[in-house]
């Protein structure tokens, strides 16, 4: 095993995210009373676990090289056949849980067969199906909720453990799974190499395609995983989740450090993307900023991620050059 | 006068021009000869301003002349005519050769398409290509498209016209029409300079002659004072030592692969060919010629169209990369490893534990095994004498050779029976150029690999196969049965595949 040393923190981009997030922390503490409480903390905690799950959804196309527009969609509609499954049906709520995920997977699976198979850009393809899947979600509940969600379905979403929100004790446990599966699984690794140069993975016997669509059917699995946490966390489950996702997800994965040409996905980046983003959320509304602003400095945001990953991925190419 | 002196260029691992001076004279068609990656394509680059050199300076007309860039260059009157064609497939003809002149009504920015055509039409003429000016380029054929490429430099009214093998894409009688363009400009004090592969093109239309190796300059020359013959030993540099490698004898008994009739519309011409086990088939011949093609309609890289692979004499399909890695166990070392052979911004770990990760991985949850990965790099690293700090460096560090090395590691650790070298030193250093070679030479002669070895450089296809495939045009068009190792027969050899070379 390589020798852990202090030191490959700096190094690595994750120091600076991990630096920025304190600064953040700080100046909302020192300028709003309300930011550093007890609830508002605990509020935080569970919205960065979903956070963390949607952003991850991206982050796990990114990774390959590709982008997947259609994670809000997903979510969406794993949310309502969830909440379909249980109010309606009266299905108990683990095999509504993995129906919606199966759901998850199956969009996950469209996305990237047309992908691979027919060589479209998953920007065109997943733009097009996030519009499928929204409307078929639309179609199918007309706009409503289904609110008869049993108390015992929003243990995971609402409830604490010691005084941590469950949901981010959950959060933790998958990313150490995912930690460990793009350290030591065959197909983590070939995610890797595919995203860092698709053409000498090929030329090393990966079979790119198939990566290619691992990499959607994960996403769509995390996406149909966070629309299911969703109901959870909120009790219902509504056809709107997902709307605002394709931003909150681009951000958290950019600002966790996946590069966007691909090749780069850390547990730890994505976490701390997932803090910055809920903090700056959360700052905003806190230091009463003008909510209908929001749209424009996540925008920002996101520029300025992409700038640093940019000015990165520039300095490096400097720096072995010369 | 266009003088160059003393130019050097290196690009990381390998020295491209090593302190390179030569002076080019008005009205003069100047050849650039040497082997593949001897240099002449980075010595045009850095007249034609693509690259900048890193040390020496060029003169023309006694003044400095520094050039930031190509558009530099093209204002300074300097064009080229690349070898990869750098035409606009869904424009015109008229637009492509105007594209940085287009004409206007007089003083607004609306284009006067009617005068924009009439212009083209002549420098078509001057060319003598008969199409109309509106065609869309991406309807031509190769040798058309070509003829374009000369018109736009005609075009551009240059001092100095750039020529990276003009001729290979195109038949005989239109490069005759080239030579006779290229004659007119001559008398116009035009210098040219002219890359190409063909001898006879040389003492047809050239006056003088300078051979470049690796990096190098040999010699320039008048052209009426060398004969082909002299030539062809400095460009391939006849004095080096060909080393006594005497391969074993091939059992014939034992096929272990043949290839039957693959047809591949423009890549492969009907070729059949056997590899025997133990055995290094050289395939010979020009970049374009067709082997890579080849190769790749083996590997399952591309599709052919019809044909037979045949393992240990069975008939096999082999779908892809890692179909034939995984199922049949052949390997392919690309000739183009920045971008195909490696994972530049890996580790050498990821890079040589790359094709063995299945055979390393735990049965349920299909883990590697960590433990296994880095005692097997190591291992590499230290059978190839891969120089790195460690297994963690970063492959993009490492200099031509060791990336090489690594590149090949990746495919020994795998364990393939048949190993598919393509162009296996082409920019590495001499140290591990003779370590490549002894390497290709152990796997088949004392490991019993087969190996299929694919290189424009004849010293080294001489020195190490057995047999000797030629190709031309995407076709085999000759063979040379049995490679003796002797000193004469090496000249008979060569001379034997001078004849298809030039």
């Amino acid at each position: 095993m390589k020798k852990f040393h202090l030191r490959d923190i700096f190094a690595s981009g994750n120091f600076g995210l991990f630096v920025a997030a304190l600064v953040l922390f700080a100046v909302l503490s020192i300028f709003s009373d309300s930011f550093l409480t007890s609830y508002n903390m605990y509020t935080i905690g569970r919205t960065l676990s979903l956070y963390a799950f949607i952003g991850l959804s991206q982050a796990l196309v990114l990774v390959v090289g590709d982008m997947n527009l259609s994670v809000g969609a997903i979510g969406g509609l794993a949310t309502i056949t969830a909440g379909y499954l249980i109010d309606i049906r009266h299905i108990p709520g683990w095999l509504a849980v993995a129906v919606a995920l199966l759901v998850g997977i199956a969009c996950g699976v469209f996305n990237g067969l047309i992908i691979t198979k027919f060589g479209i850009n998953a920007f065109i393809v997943t733009l097009a199906t996030s519009f499928i899947f929204t409307g078929i979600n639309y179609g199918f509940t007309q706009g409503f909720s289904f609110v008869n969600i049993p108390e015992s379905f929003t243990l995971l979403g609402k409830g604490q453990i010691f005084g941590i929100p469950s949901l981010f004790i959950f959060l933790i446990f998958c990313l150490i799974i995912l930690f460990l599966f793009f350290r030591f699984s065959i197909a983590g690794r070939r995610l890797l190499a595919v995203g860092e140069n698709s053409e000498a993975a090929k030329f090393s016997g990966v079979n790119v395609d198939k990566i290619k669509l691992l990499s959607h059917i994960l996403s769509g699995f995390i996406a149909g995983l966070a629309g299911v946490l969703y109901i959870s966390r909120m009790g219902t489950s509504s056809p709107v989740t997902g709307q605002d996702w394709l931003i909150i997800s681009f951000a958290v994965a950019i600002i966790g450090g996946t590069g966007l040409s691909g090749g780069s996905l850390t547990a730890f980046g994505l976490l701390i993307g997932a803090i910055i983003m809920v903090m700056i959320k959360n700052g905003l509304v806190m230091l009463q900023t003008n909510v209908y602003w929001e749209q424009s400095f996540l925008g920002l945001l996101i520029l300025v991620a992409v700038g640093i990953d940019r000015i990165r991925t520039v300095y490096n190419q400097k720096r072995l050059l010369s | 006068m266009l003088t160059i002196s003393n130019i050097s260029k290196s690009f990381p691992g390998v020295r491209a021009l090593d302190d390179v001076s030569v002076d080019f004279k008005n009205g003069e068609i100047h050849a650039l000869l040497g082997e593949n990656g001897a240099g002449k394509s980075t010595l045009m680059k850095i007249i034609g301003g693509v690259y900048k050199p890193d040390t020496g300076k060029m003169f023309f007309d006694e003044k400095e002349l520094v050039l930031n860039s190509y558009i530099d260059a093209l204002s300074k009157e300097i064009s080229m005519v690349n070898q990869e064609l750098q035409v606009l497939p869904s424009f015109s003809v008229a637009e492509n050769i105007m594209l940085d002149k287009m004409i206007t009504f007089r003083k607004t920015p609306i284009l006067n398409w009617k005068e924009i055509n009439l212009v083209a039409k002549k420098y078509l003429d001057m060319v003598d290509l008969d199409v109309p000016p509106t065609k869309l380029i991406g309807e031509l054929s190769v040798a058309q498209k070509q003829m374009i490429e000369i018109a736009k430099s005609l075009a551009s009214k240059s001092k100095i016209l750039l020529l990276d093998e003009p001729t290979s894409a195109i038949s005989e009688t239109e490069a005759e029409k080239l030579f006779d363009i290229l004659r007119d400009l001559k008398k116009k004090g035009i210098i040219i300079l002219f890359v190409t592969h063909k001898l006879e093109e040389v003492f047809k239309i050239c006056d003088k002659v300078t051979v470049l190796r690796d990096g190098r300059k040999i010699d320039t020359k008048m052209i009426n004072e060398v004969e082909k013959q002299d030539l062809v030993k400095m460009m391939i540099g006849r004095e080096e030592k060909i080393e006594s490698f005497r391969n074993k004898n091939i059992d014939k008994s034992i096929l272990t692969m043949e290839v039957k009739n693959i047809v591949k519309y423009k890549k492969c011409e009907d070729v059949s060919f056997k590899l025997y086990k133990g055995e290094v088939l050289g395939f010979y011949g020009l970049v374009g010629s067709g082997r890579t093609e080849l190769a790749r309609l083996i590997i399952g890289e591309d599709k052919k169209q019809s044909g037979d692979v045949l393992i240990n004499g069975k008939k096999i399909k082999i779908r892809s990369i890692a179909d034939g890695l995984y199922k049949y166990r052949i390997g392919y070392v690309t000739e183009n490893r920045k971008e195909e052979g490696l994972l530049l911004n890996s580790t050498i770990l990821n890079n040589i534990g790359i094709t063995i990760w299945p055979k390393i991985a735990g049965r349920i949850f299909r883990f590697i095994n960590g433990q296994k990965e880095r005692k097997h790099a190591k291992k590499m690293v230290q059978q190839l004498d891969i120089k790195a700090t460690s297994i963690n460096q970063l492959v993009q560090k490492l200099s031509g050779g060791n990336q090489q090395k690594v590149s090949i590691a990746k495919w020994l650790g795998a364990d393939c029976d048949i190993i598919i070298f393509d162009e296996p030193t082409i920019g590495v250093d001499i140290g591990a150029k003779e370590y490549i070679h002894k390497l290709i030479f152990d796997l088949a002669n004392v490991q019993g690999k087969s190996i299929i070895l694919i290189s424009s450089d004849m010293p080294e296809i001489i020195k190490l196969a057995n047999r000797i495939y030629v190709f031309r045009d995407k076709k085999i068009i000759g063979e040379i049965e049995e490679v003796n190792k002797d000193e004469d027969s090496y000249n008979i050899v060569s001379k034997e595949l001078g004849n298809y070379y030039t």
